[in-house]
């Protein structure tokens, strides 16, 4: 690592000033959990462009930044490749999964798979969830300590008890609805500190070339770094068919199927829709931003050093082009401003990844254990504990981590070992209605021991590797993907074979065959799917214990509802985006147009302003 | 710049990822989870399918570029 000079006084205070905004911001959201569905799932009621800005923060982790830098300064624009190649699999999730778990309720992936499978399954998956996602938390945290801890000069290991603390504060009195207001506050100061850096670095190479900044910059990257896509399977270890497999495929049905922490952020949309809304522009329009933002860096960096080698320091190691180039194009105060936007991406990503690992262990481990029923406070202060355990944990993991050559290493070891298993445990469950439960099992645990003679014995991927080279003493990397993911499928679907499939009953809405069911299931009774109007109504208090809304008949004519509907209420200023709202049922009509009669109840967990007027959605 | 640095790259992803897609398209519509009845559900499909043609545009498009200026 070279010795680079980082940092003034005023960077920071900026760092620090930062910290405390974010930690007061995320508290002042926790008054509105009141529940453990508040607390894990926001309630089921944001608008899809507040869930997808909380997405961005949690997508560009803090190691994204040095990762993508440190390739983009290599290998120029090819850096792109894992964030341009998400859409593939978006059909599936749209109308299969993202339905399957919204409406019949799930609360984690492990619940799936007992549902669908057994309690085995579902422990099995806990376990390998839960291990993923704690060591992935001691990636962020070391990260992030590995940056700071040189600006403040404070020993690596108390950074990351000090980050740690820092995210506890505001997660444990906020839960989900904390976590996607910060992230949403992260999600905007993220995008906008990284397209600063590009803009600084653009109006330095300009200022260095002596033409226009942005001339400068495409000139002076070679053809071959102007490239979207890496050579097909050449360097070993940046290479298209590796990633393409590694990221592409195991990567975007792990992100999109299994990441418990950006499910949970599309169960507090306020519908399937809106999620469905959230999840296409986030791919299509915020990906190739944050794409942009994570690997600018290291264009800039490999700009400067073909037009004037001697700018960056001479030996510098790639991982380090992000700091260094930042460094260089950035007055003070702006450099502690983008590194702010690092602590951004990591606190987001991390406290997303606490919430969804709390979540995890009270919903698949607590709760099933449990002998007594335990009431909703208990339920909630235990989620609260869980999550400072959780931290705890990852605390103590980040010195194993500390030990990989880089976090790139440990980051493509979660990944290559964790999530095949059950990329494809999930896949086949939503996909294949012969997938027996024997099989699920035999998948997690047959193709967790293929896997491992694979890592010890790599001529095993051979037949795999589309001719990517064999690395003496470290095998295969990325393509290893492509191994893992065909042995597990094959051990799945040969059990398969010759087991006795599950009752066609028990299957009823967890396969993407009964998705047109769901709806009604979740209703209860048939869905209205008439196409009305959403009034705005003013809101009055009746004392009454049942969970419905009155509305006029003149207004439910408008909204084409009929009594026992499902209907949304929200704060009429769209801007809230769903924060302050609720869901009920049309009650009885009443004869007072443009009025909703709403009890103690609503009013607590919709937190309704008096004299400000409510915009009526019905659902179905 | 060879072909394996330039189109093959292309080709692979969008020939094995387009065969995920259609796929994928398939089940959703054979399962009825999208049906295209539905004037909702078709603006979808639209989105889908310019999804794919979008990223394979812009794909397309910086290959063109970075052999341009060679």
């Amino acid at each position: 690592m070279m010795n680079i000079e980082v940092g003034t006084q005023l960077d920071k205070i900026v760092i620090l000033v930062y910290f405390a905004l974010v930690m007061g911001f995320g508290a002042y959201f926790g008054k509105y959990s009141k529940s453990t569905s508040d607390y894990f799932f926001g309630g089921r009621r944001f608008a899809w462009w507040l869930i997808t800005i909380s997405i961005v923060a949690t997508g560009v982790g803090s190691h994204s930044f040095v990762k993508y830098s440190t390739k983009a300064y290599q290998y120029g624009l090819s850096s792109t490749m894992t964030y341009l190649n998400d859409w593939f699999f978006m059909p599936l999730f749209m109308f299969g999964w993202l339905p399957i778990i919204y409406y019949t309720k799930v609360r984690s992936i492990p619940e799936y798979f007992e549902r669908r499978f057994n309690p085995t399954a579902r422990y099995l998956a806990t376990m390998m969830i839960l291990m993923y996602m704690i060591g992935y938390i001691a990636i962020q945290f070391l990260t992030l300590a590995t940056a700071l801890y040189r600006i403040y000069g404070i020993p690596l290991m108390l950074t990351v008890v000090l980050i740690a603390i820092a995210t506890t504060i505001y997660m444990h009195f906020g839960g989900q609805t904390s976590v996607i207001f910060t992230d949403l506050l992260q999600g905007f100061i993220l995008i906008f500190a990284g397209l600063l850096l590009f803009f600084l670095g653009i109006q330095f190479l300009g200022n260095q070339v002596g033409i226009n900044g942005l001339s400068a910059f495409w000139m002076n990257l070679t053809p071959l770094q102007k490239l979207p896509l890496a050579h097909f399977n050449h360097p070993p270890d940046f290479n298209f068919v590796g990633i393409f497999w590694q990221d592409g495929i195991a990567g975007s049905v792990g992100f999109l199927f299994l990441n418990q922490g950006l499910i949970m952020r599309f169960m507090a949309a306020k519908s399937v829709n809106e999620g469905r809304k959230a999840a296409a522009v986030n791919v299509l329009f915020v990906l190739p931003i944050s794409a942009i933002v994570v690997s600018n860096a290291g264009w800039i960096g490999r700009a400067i050093t073909n037009v004037a080698p001697g700018i960056l320091p001479s030996g510098m190691a790639a991982n380090d082009v992000f700091v260094a180039v930042t460094n260089i194009v950035a007055s003070p105060g702006v450099f502690g401003f983008i590194i702010a936007a690092l602590c951004a991406a990591l606190m987001s990503t991390a406290d997303t990844l606490v919430n969804a690992s709390s979540a995890v262990i009270v919903n698949d481990i607590y709760r099933p254990l449990s002998k007594k029923v335990k009431t909703e406070k208990q339920q909630l202060e235990f989620a609260r504990w869980t999550s400072i355990a959780v931290k705890v944990i990852a605390v103590i993991l980040v010195p194993f981590f500390n030990s990989f050559d880089s976090i790139y290493e440990a980051h493509g070891w979660f990944h290559s070992t964790f999530t095949p298993p059950l990329v494809v445990g999930v896949f086949l469950g939503i996909f294949w209605k012969r997938f027996t439960s024997q099989a699920v099992i035999a998948t997690f645990l047959g193709g967790a021991f293929l896997m491992i003679l694979g890592q010890f014995y790599p001529q095993l991927i051979s037949p795999f590797d589309h001719g990517i080279e064999l690395r003496p003493d470290r095998g295969y990397s990325y393509i290893g993907a492509l191994y893992n993911i065909f042995v597990c499928a094959a051990v799945g679907v040969i059990v398969s074979l010759f087991t006795k499939s599950d009752s066609s009953q028990k299957l009823v809405g967890l396969t993407v065959y009964d998705v047109h069911k769901l709806k009604s299931i979740f209703k209860g009774s048939d869905v209205n799917e008439e196409v009305g109007e959403c009034p705005v109504v003013n809101w009055k208090l009746e004392s009454n214990d049942t969970d419905e809304l009155r509305f006029s008949s003149n207004d439910m004519k408008l909204m084409k509802a009929n009594t026992g509907d499902l209907v949304y209420i929200q704060d009429a200023r769209w801007w809230l985006g769903g924060l302050k709202s609720a869901h009920s049922t049309y009650g009885k009509p009443h004869n007072e147009d443009g009025v909703v009669y709403i009890n103690s109840s609503h009013l607590e967990h919709g937190q309704f302003v008096e004299g400000l007027s409510l915009r009526a959605e019905k659902e179905m | 710049m060879d072909f394996s640095q330039t189109w093959l790259p292309f080709l692979y992803l969008y020939g094995v990822g387009g065969i995920a897609f259609i796929i994928g398209m398939l089940i959703i519509i054979r399962s009825n989870a999208l049906r295209l009845t539905f004037q909702k559900h078709l603006k979808w499909v639209w989105v889908l399918i310019f999804g794919f043609l979008f990223y394979a545009a812009i794909h397309a498009f910086f290959i063109f570029v970075a052999i341009g200026s060679q």
